[in-house]
């Protein structure tokens, strides 16, 4: 049965991630005023990429893609999608973050390894990045966890039932919009995507991947996408009971970022750490006094 | 100092073989090509300190190359070539890098397109073209056009409205 | 030189990721030419290639399709070779413009090549100095059935000819074709 669901929920993520990533290839060609490519693409992409031939560099460079995509695919199983959920327990939620850095952390191991300079210098911005949005977003969660008094993902949704304006979105408003901003440097968008960067270092880590292994990053990512806004969606957004409305929901969220990000440009590397540290982490600072001394009541 | 003044000081020093005005802010002034370190060092001091360039003349008829030395006024806003020729059998002369120490990449450019070597120039291979295996390309005596046929061959292809095009003088 | 392979000759798995491959082309433009101005309109809204699934990559490494657009002199050649030589199979090279077909205004230049096929296998070639954003559209779309068809098949010709291809590339770079500088 545990089979089974896993494989449910890991089918679910790599299909959903991928037609988000083609609603955002559509998303962003509508605001640019083009027609777009169609809503498949993405998954021609990909199937494309794994039916090229490939050039290893090595030993730690395979082994860096299938670490990150490997983390990714266990940072899903603890994500509840409606009442799918593989694995759950108390302080999933901290499990989910550290596995995350996992896939962070292959993903680099593996670039760095290819021995070309732009993907050093792509790896380098990506874990600078991370300082800068990691921070208020850690601090929110924890504060919300200390509120709840529970770290679970799934208890986290279920005491925001009875009602949207059980929400934590209008519960924890501050520390919502904080985490939404977080996300955006998550998963790569605009303003945040300083590490890829095609103009400026040859999109970045990415730059020696070719055949399955952009193929195996481009699942990876998709699915970071995935469970990043999951996540949102299930401690702000009060889960959801039904499969299909909480993959509705995802979409809703995914959409507004992709909206926000087609209309501004990217951050240089230090304005990414100066403003995190500054707005959202100013503002996670008060939401997280709010909510220790006065409770989410 | 006015560009008139500077021409008439010019002639009472150095030999010189012709000056022509191009503009009223530009003129060409030939010398001798033993006196022309002299001059340079003198215009640099009067405020010609930009060196824009240095060229290059295949006069093959003349069996001479001309080397034409443009320097420019910030203050005057004027400009100043001074040429010489040199022989083009054996063509040899000293840098000019110990007054303007920019022409170091001008006469490295001048070596290897036409072949004149800078006596006192520190670097002299080539520049721009690798493996280059011919004469110096920018030559009067090199044809391009044989050049590239031989190495790059030529594609055969028909021109199907070539018995369409009407040359000039055939017009009836 | 044979180009035309028949596409009896593939299985049932080849022809299924030639049709991928036909819907998803990634190209990596190498701009050393005028030619380069006509692709920004291609790609924004007026012509839009994405909705083709042609779209710009930044590395060899990433991309299907060299696009070479304009004229090539020996010594960015020797770089051209490089970068097809790091792409991935199967890769397509696209020759764009009349410089790359016959020199054009540099037919008789002594540094600019004249013939792109001589050293890398061109699948397609765009006429025209410039070539609009039409044509460019329409050699993809070419290039597609013929991916499609399995006739786009010149990184196989690059294979099965090295030798002279590599005689080709020796004559024009004038005896070497790695250098390290």
């Amino acid at each position: 049965m545990k089979i089974l669901e896993s494989a449910a929920v890991i089918i679910t993520g790599i299909v959903f991630g991928l037609f988000l990533l083609g609603v955002q290839r559509k998303l962003v060609a509508r605001v640019q005023r083009r027609y777009g490519p169609p809503i498949w693409q993405q998954f021609i992409d990909v199937a494309k990429l794994f039916s090229k031939s490939s050039i290893s560099h090595g030993f730690v460079f395979d082994m860096g893609v299938m670490m990150a995509l490997g983390g990714t695919i266990a940072t899903l199983l603890f994500v509840p999608i409606g009442k799918l959920q593989v694995l759950s327990m108390s302080g999933d939620f901290i499990v989910v973050v550290y596995l995350m850095a996992v896939a962070s952390l292959g993903m680099a191991m593996s670039a760095v390894n290819s021995g070309n300079p732009n993907a050093s210098i792509g790896v380098m911005r990506a874990l600078t990045q991370m300082f800068g949005y990691e921070l208020p977003y850690l601090m929110v969660m924890m504060g919300m966890m200390f509120a709840y008094r529970t770290s679970s993902i799934l208890g986290m949704a279920q005491v925001q039932q009875g009602g949207i304006l059980n929400w934590n979105l209008f519960r924890v408003p501050i520390g919502a919009i904080v985490v939404f901003i977080s996300m955006f440097g998550i998963s790569g968008k605009k303003p945040f995507d300083t590490p890829i960067a095609p103009a400026e270092i040859a999109s970045g880590p990415m730059v020696e991947y070719s055949g399955k292994f952009l193929g195996s990053l481009t699942l990876m990512h998709a699915l970071v996408i995935f469970v990043d806004i999951s996540i949102f969606v299930n401690v702000f957004l009060g889960g959801a009971s039904n499969y299909w409305f909480f993959l509705l929901k995802v979409l809703a969220v995914f959409s507004l970022m992709v909206l926000i990000s087609s209309v501004i440009p990217r951050f240089r590397v230090e304005q990414v750490v100066t403003f995190s540290w500054k707005w959202p982490l100013f503002f996670a600072v008060i939401q997280s006094v709010i909510l220790v001394a006065m409770g989410v009541r | 100092m006015n560009l008139k003044e500077l021409i008439s000081e010019l002639k009472n020093k150095y030999r010189v073989l012709d000056e022509k005005f191009n503009d009223p802010n530009h003129t060409f002034v030939s010398i001798v090509p033993d006196q022309l370190h002299a001059a340079l060092g003198e215009l640099k001091s009067y405020g010609w300190k930009h060196l824009s360039t240095i060229s290059c003349v295949d006069w093959i008829d003349d069996n001479e190359f001309e080397l034409v030395y443009h320097l420019w006024n910030w203050d005057s806003r004027s400009q100043i070539s001074l040429k010489t020729r040199i022989s083009r059998s054996n063509p040899h002369f000293p840098t000019i890098m110990h007054i303007f120490p920019t022409a170091k990449y001008y006469e490295r450019d001048i070596h290897e397109f036409f072949g004149v070597e800078f006596d006192g120039n520190s670097e002299m291979e080539p520049l721009f073209l690798e493996f280059w295996d011919d004469i110096p390309p920018m030559r009067k005596d090199f044809d391009p056009l044989k050049y590239s046929r031989e190495k790059f061959g030529e594609r055969d292809y028909k021109v199907p409205f070539a018995d369409f095009i009407v040359e000039e003088g055939d017009q009836k | 030189m044979d180009r035309k392979m028949s596409p009896e000759t593939r299985s049932a798995l080849e022809k299924l990721a030639d049709w991928f491959r036909a819907r998803s082309i990634w190209m990596l433009h190498y701009c050393t030419g005028c030619g380069a101005v006509e692709l920004p309109p291609s790609m924004t809204s007026r012509f839009d290639m994405e909705r083709f699934g042609i779209g710009p990559m930044a590395t060899p490494r990433q991309a299907d399709v060299l696009l070479i657009t304009g004229y090539l002199a020996t010594k960015t050649l020797r770089r051209v070779i490089y970068t097809y030589e790091q792409m991935q199979t199967p890769k397509y090279v696209i020759g764009f413009g009349s410089c790359t077909i016959n020199g054009g205004i540099y037919y008789d230049s002594y540094n600019v090549i004249t013939r792109l096929d001589l050293y890398l296998p061109v699948d397609i070639y765009i006429a025209g100095c410039m070539p609009r954003p039409e044509a460019i559209l329409t050699a993809f779309n070419k290039l597609r059935e013929m991916i499609e068809k399995g006739e786009a098949n010149g990184w196989k010709r690059y294979e099965e000819n090295k030798e002279w291809y590599r005689a080709n590339q020796l004559k024009a770079l004038n005896g070497e074709v790695y250098v390290t500088r």
